[in-house]
C-alpha cells in the first residue's frame, strides 16, 4: 500500500496514463500473436491442402507405394482408435469423477489420488506409447493393435475426462442434493437421478476436447496401433490400423518421395485438422449454448 | 403428557471440526405443534433444525454428541440408516429449490424413487399440491417445468414435495427469507392448515412471523438454548431477560 | 440385498475405480523399469546421463544421453522464454482488459489452438517455418533449435494462458475495488494487485507449460533436426529425448540394447516431467490463493 501512496505522488497523471497505454499495448499485441498463429496455421493448412480434397480421397485407400491415391484406411483406423479410447476413457473416468466429488471426504487417499491424477495428466504422450509398448503390446501379448492402441490413449485422456466431469457435477448445485437427500432418497438414486443428468451436458463437453486429443495423437500410438501400410482394413480389434496422425508423419519424413506428395501431405494434414477442430468445436458451441439456457 | 412428545433432545453437543456449534441442548417437541427457532445469526438454530433429519452428515468433520430420541428411539445410533429418518422427517429450505423437471415429476420423484408403494401417482400428486394450496394454481401445467414457476410457487411446490412422503415432521429452515411478502402470507397460511396433520418445526429470523404462527418459541444465542416457551409467554412476559431483550429489539 | 449395503458396494465399487489413475501410473513405471532398467547391467548410470556419445547401433555402441538431455532443456528453455510472456499477457488481456466479444473468441482461439494436433505443428514447422528460416538466414538446415523452440511455444501457449486465465479470474473482486478505491489505475491494479496476488497460479501454469514442452514428441521430432550432439548456436540441430524415442523404437531390434536404452530415456522423461509436475501441484496447494481461488 505504501508504495502504491508514493508512486501516486511521484507520478503524474499522464505519465500513469503513458506506461498504462503502453501495457495495454503489449497484451493486446501477444494475444493477437496468437490469434495470428492459429489463423495463419490454419490457413496455410486450407489453401495448401484443400486442392487434395476429393471424394476418392477420402474414400479409397492409397496406391503407387502412398503416392496416390486416398486416406481412406487412415480415416477409419482414426476413427476406430477414437472410438476405442472413449470406451476405455469416458466411463473410468465419469465413475472417478462421481467417487471424488460425491463420495469422497476430504483426507490424505483423495489427495493422492488426486496427485496421482495430476500426474498422470503431465505423463509426455511418448512415455504413454513406451507404457503402451511395454505393457498392452508385450506384456498382456494384445500386440500392435486397435486394443492396444485404444488402451493407450484411453488412459491418456483419463485426467482430461475426469477433470471436465469432476467440474460438471460440482457445478450442480448441492442444493439438489440437499432436496432429494430430505425426502429420504438414497445417496445413490440421488446422484443417478439428480446429479448425474444435470451434469451430463457438461461432462460430455469437457470430455469431447479429450476425445479430439486422442484424435489427434501420433507418439502414443507409434509403437501400440498404427501401421506404416496396410492394404486390407482390420478385421478384428487386434490388428494393427493406420491412422491419419501418423500417416503424416511417414508421408512427410519417410515416404518414397516426400516432394512429390507434398499435395497428400497437406490433404491429410487438412482432414485431420478438420476432423479434430470440429470435434473441438462442436463442444465449444455446446458449452456456450449451454450457458446462456442454464437456469440455476 | 409424554405420549404427546415427537422429538427429545437429551445434551446435545454438536461441532464443526473443533468449534463447538451447539451447547448441552435438552429440549423436547410436541406432536403437531408448530414450534419455531430464534435467534440471531451463527446462533446455531439452523444447525439444530438439520441435526433432527442428520443432514448435517453431509458436511465433513462435523460431530454430534447425545441423543436425539424420534419416536423413542436415538436417530443417532449406529444401526440407524439416515435415508429411513429423511422419510418421516421431511425438510424445506431456505431458498425454493425444485428440481429441474416437470412439477409432476417433482411430487412423484420421492414416492417413487423411495418405493413406499403408491398406487395412484396420479392422486397423490393432487393430493400433495391441493395441501401445500398449489393446486388450482398449476393443474393444468403439470407437465411444463418447475423452474417457470414464481418463487412463490416453487416454496409451495417444494412443501408439496415433501407432503408427498407423508412425513411425520416438517422441518423448516427460514422457507420465507427468499420470498416476497404476499408469498409469504401464503406459505403461512398454509403452516397453519398444515399443523392440523403434521409435526412443524420452523427456523426463522422474523420474529413477527414466530409470533404470528407458532405456538412454541425457542430463542438460541451463541449456540445455547436460552429460553423454550409458549410462544405467547415468550413475546409477552419472557422468563429470561436475554430473551426480552432480543425481542424488544435492543440487540442482534 | 437391502438399499444400505447396496449404498456401500457401489461406493466401494466407484472408489475402486478412482484408483485406476494411481494404478495407470504404477503401470507406467512397472513397464518402462521393466524394459528399461537392464540397460544399465551394461551402462552405468552414470555414462548413460552424462555419456557425451550416442551412438546406438554401433559396433561396438555407445549410449550416452548427455547431449538428448541438453536437446530437452535448451528447447523447452527456450520455448518457455517465448511462451511465458506471450501466454500471461493473453491471459491478462482476456481475463482483465478484454471486451466480453473479443474475450469469447480469443477463448476459443486458445481453445482450439491447444486442439491442434502436435503433428501438424510439426508438420507446419517442416514445411513451412524451416525453409523461411533456412532461406532468410542463410543456413544448412532450418530445422534447428529456434524452429522447434517456436513450434513448441505455439503448443505451451494454452496451456500456461488458460490456467493463468484461471488464477487471474479467482483473484477477489474485492482486491480490484479496494485498489481502484484508492485512485489506481487498471495498469497499476493489474500490475500491483492482481498479478501479484495471482502469482502461485502463474508459477503453476508456468510449470505445466514447461512439462508439456519438455514431453512433446512429435514436433521435437520433426523438427529440431535430430543431431545428436550438444549444440553451439541456436541455429544448431538437437535431438531432443522424445525425438530420440519415437524415431529410434521402430528400428531398435526387441529387448536389444538399443531398445532398453530408449526405455531407459522414458524413464528419465517420466520422472522429469513427473517432478515438474510434483513441484506445480506443490506450488498451487502451498501457496495456496487467498479467497476463491482454487487451481
Amino acid at each position: 500500500m505504501e508504495n502504491i501512496m508514493k508512486s501516486f505522488k511521484n507520478n503524474s497523471m499522464q505519465w500513469r496514463y503513458f506506461k498504462q497505454s503502453i501495457f495495454f499495448g503489449a497484451v493486446r499485441l501477444s494475444a493477437f500473436i496468437i490469434a495470428l498463429a492459429l489463423g495463419g496455421i490454419l490457413f496455410y493448412i486450407i489453401v495448401n491442402g484443400i486442392g487434395a480434397i476429393s471424394w476418392d480421397f477420402i474414400t479409397k485407400p492409397p496406391t503407387d507405394s502412398m503416392t496416390k491415391g486416398g486416406i481412406m484406411p487412415a480415416i477409419l483406423g482414426t476413427i476406430y482408435l477414437t472410438i476405442g479410447a472413449i470406451a476405455v476413457g469416458l466411463p473410468l473416468g465419469i465413475v472417478s469423477a462421481i467417487y471424488l466429488t460425491e463420495y469422497a471426504r476430504q483426507g490424505k487417499v483423495i489427495r493422492l489420488i488426486k496427485v496421482g491424477i495430476n500426474c498422470l495428466a503431465g505423463v509426455p504422450s511418448v512415455v504413454f506409447g513406451l507404457f503402451g509398448l511395454g505393457f498392452f503390446v508385450i506384456f498382456l501379448k494384445f500386440g500392435s493393435s486397435i486394443l492396444s492402441g485404444s488402451l493407450t490413449l484411453g488412459f491418456l485422456i483419463l485426467p482430461t475426462i475426469i477433470g471436465a466431469s469432476e467440474e460438471a457435477l460440482k457445478s450442480v448445485p448441492q442444493t439438489f442434493r440437499e432436496a432429494s437427500l430430505s425426502l429420504g432418497v438414497s445417496k445413490w438414486q440421488t446422484i443417478y437421478r439428480i446429479v448425474l443428468p444435470n451434469a451430463l451436458p457438461g461432462i460430455l463437453t469437457g470430455s469431447i476436447l479429450g476425445i479430439g486429443r486422442a484424435a489427434g495423437e501420433t507418439a502414443p500410438i507409434m509403437f501400440t496401433a498404427a501401421a506404416y501400410f496396410t492394404a486390407k482394413l482390420p478385421g478384428s480389434i487386434f490388428d494393427e490400423v493406420m491412422a491419419l496422425p501418423y500417416h503424416i508423419y511417414v508421408l512427410a519424413t519417410a515416404g518414397t518421395n516426400i516432394e512429390a506428395t507434398r499435395p497428400i501431405q497437406f490433404g491429410t494434414v487438412l482432414v485431420l485438422v478438420a476432423v479434430v477442430l470440429s470435434i473441438d468445436l462442436i463442444a465449444i458451441i455446446i458449452r456456450s449454448y449451454m450457458r446462456k439456457n442454464k437456469r440455476w | 403428557m409424554d405420549s404427546d412428545i415427537i422429538i427429545k433432545l437429551n445434551k446435545v453437543n454438536f461441532y464443526y471440526g473443533q468449534s463447538r456449534a451447539l451447547t448441552d441442548i435438552t429440549m423436547n417437541f410436541r406432536k403437531n405443534k408448530v414450534s419455531a427457532l430464534i435467534g440471531p445469526s451463527g446462533c446455531g438454530k439452523s444447525t439444530l433444525l438439520r441435526l433432527l433429519n442428520r443432514m448435517n452428515d453431509l458436511i465433513d468433520g462435523t460431530r454430534v454428541e447425545g441423543e436425539i430420541l424420534f419416536e423413542e428411539k436415538n436417530i443417532y445410533a449406529q444401526n440407524v440408516d439416515p435415508v429411513e429418518i429423511r422419510r418421516k422427517i421431511g425438510m424445506v429450505f431456505q431458498k425454493p429449490n425444485p428440481f429441474p423437471k416437470t412439477i409432476y415429476n417433482n411430487i412423484s420423484y420421492g414416492p417413487k424413487l423411495t418405493g413406499i408403494g403408491v398406487e395412484d401417482m396420479d392422486t397423490l400428486v393432487e393430493q400433495s399440491l391441493k395441501r401445500a394450496v398449489l393446486w388450482d394454481e398449476v393443474k393444468d401445467i403439470l407437465n411444463k417445468s418447475a423452474m417457470n414457476l414464481s418463487g412463490g410457487q416453487q416454496q409451495r411446490l417444494c412443501i408439496a414435495r415433501a407432503l408427498a412422503m407423508k412425513p411425520d415432521i416438517l422441518l423448516m429452515d427460514e422457507p420465507t427469507s427468499a420470498l416476497d411478502p404476499i408469498s409469504t402470507a401464503k406459505i403461512e397460511e398454509l403452516i397453519e392448515e398444515l399443523k392440523k396433520n403434521y409435526t412443524i418445526i420452523i427456523v426463522t429470523h422474523n420474529m413477527q412471523q414466530a409470533a404470528r404462527i407458532s405456538d412454541e418459541t425457542a430463542f438460541f444465542y451463541l449456540g445455547n438454548l436460552v429460553e423454550y416457551n409458549k410462544t405467547e409467554k415468550i413475546f409477552t412476559n419472557p422468563d429470561v431477560k436475554h430473551t426480552e431483550d432480543y425481542i424488544t429489539g435492543r440487540f442482534g | 440385498m437391502n438399499r444400505h449395503t447396496k449404498e456401500i458396494i457401489i461406493k466401494y465399487v466407484f472408489f475402486t475405480f478412482s484408483l485406476v489413475s494411481i494404478v495407470v501410473l504404477g503401470l507406467i513405471v512397472f513397464s518402462l523399469f521393466r524394459e528399461g532398467l537392464p540397460i544399465f547391467g551394461k551402462v552405468s548410470v552414470k555414462d548413460f546421463l552424462l555419456g557425451m556419445e550416442w551412438y546406438p547401433t554401433y559396433d561396438p555402441p555407445s549410449f550416452g544421453i548427455f547431449p538428448l538431455i541438453i536437446g530437452s532443456l535448451i528447447v523447452t528453455i527456450m520455448a518457455t522464454s517465448i511462451a511465458v510472456p506471450l501466454g500471461v499477457m493473453a491471459a491478462i488481456y482476456i481475463s482483465e482488459i478484454a471486451p466480453q466479444g473479443i474475450k469469447e473468441i480469443l477463448k476459443s482461439v486458445i481453445e482450439l489452438l491447444a486442439g491442434l494436433p502436435s503433428v501438424v505443428l510439426g508438420f507446419f514447422g517442416m514445411v513451412v517455418v524451416a525453409p523461411w528460416l533456412q532461406d532468410t538466414f542463410d543456413l544448412p538446415t532450418g530445422l534447428n533449435i529456434i524452429n522447434a523452440s517456436m513450434i513448441l511455444a505455439i503448443m505451451a501457449i494454452p496451456t500456461i494462458s488458460s490456467i493463468s486465465e484461471d488464477a487471474l479470474y479467482a483473484v477477489p473482486r474485492e482486491f480490484k475495488e479496494a485498489s481502484y478505491a484508492l485512485g489506481a489505475t487498471k495498469f497499476e491494479t493489474i500490475t500491483r494487485v492482481i498479478i501479484p496476488s495471482a502469482l502461485s497460479g502463474i508459477s503453476t501454469a508456468v510449470m505445466l507449460g514447461m512439462a508439456r514442452a519438455i514431453g512433446e514428441t512429435m514436433v521435437v521430432l520433426m523438427v529440431a533436426g535430430g543431431a545428436a550432439a550438444i549444440p553451439e548456436g541456436l541455429f544448431d540441430s538437437v535431438r531432443p529425448m522424445p525425438a530420440s524415442i519415437a524415431a529410434e523404437m521402430g528400428e531398435a531390434p526387441f529387448r536389444s540394447a538399443h531398445y532398453q536404452a530408449l526405455f531407459a530415456i522414458g524413464i528419465v522423461l517420466f520422472f522429469l516431467t513427473l517432478a515438474f509436475n510434483l513441484i506445480a501441484d506443490y506450488v498451487s496447494h502451498k501457496f495456496r490463493q487467498i479467497g476463491s481461488g482454487t487451481l
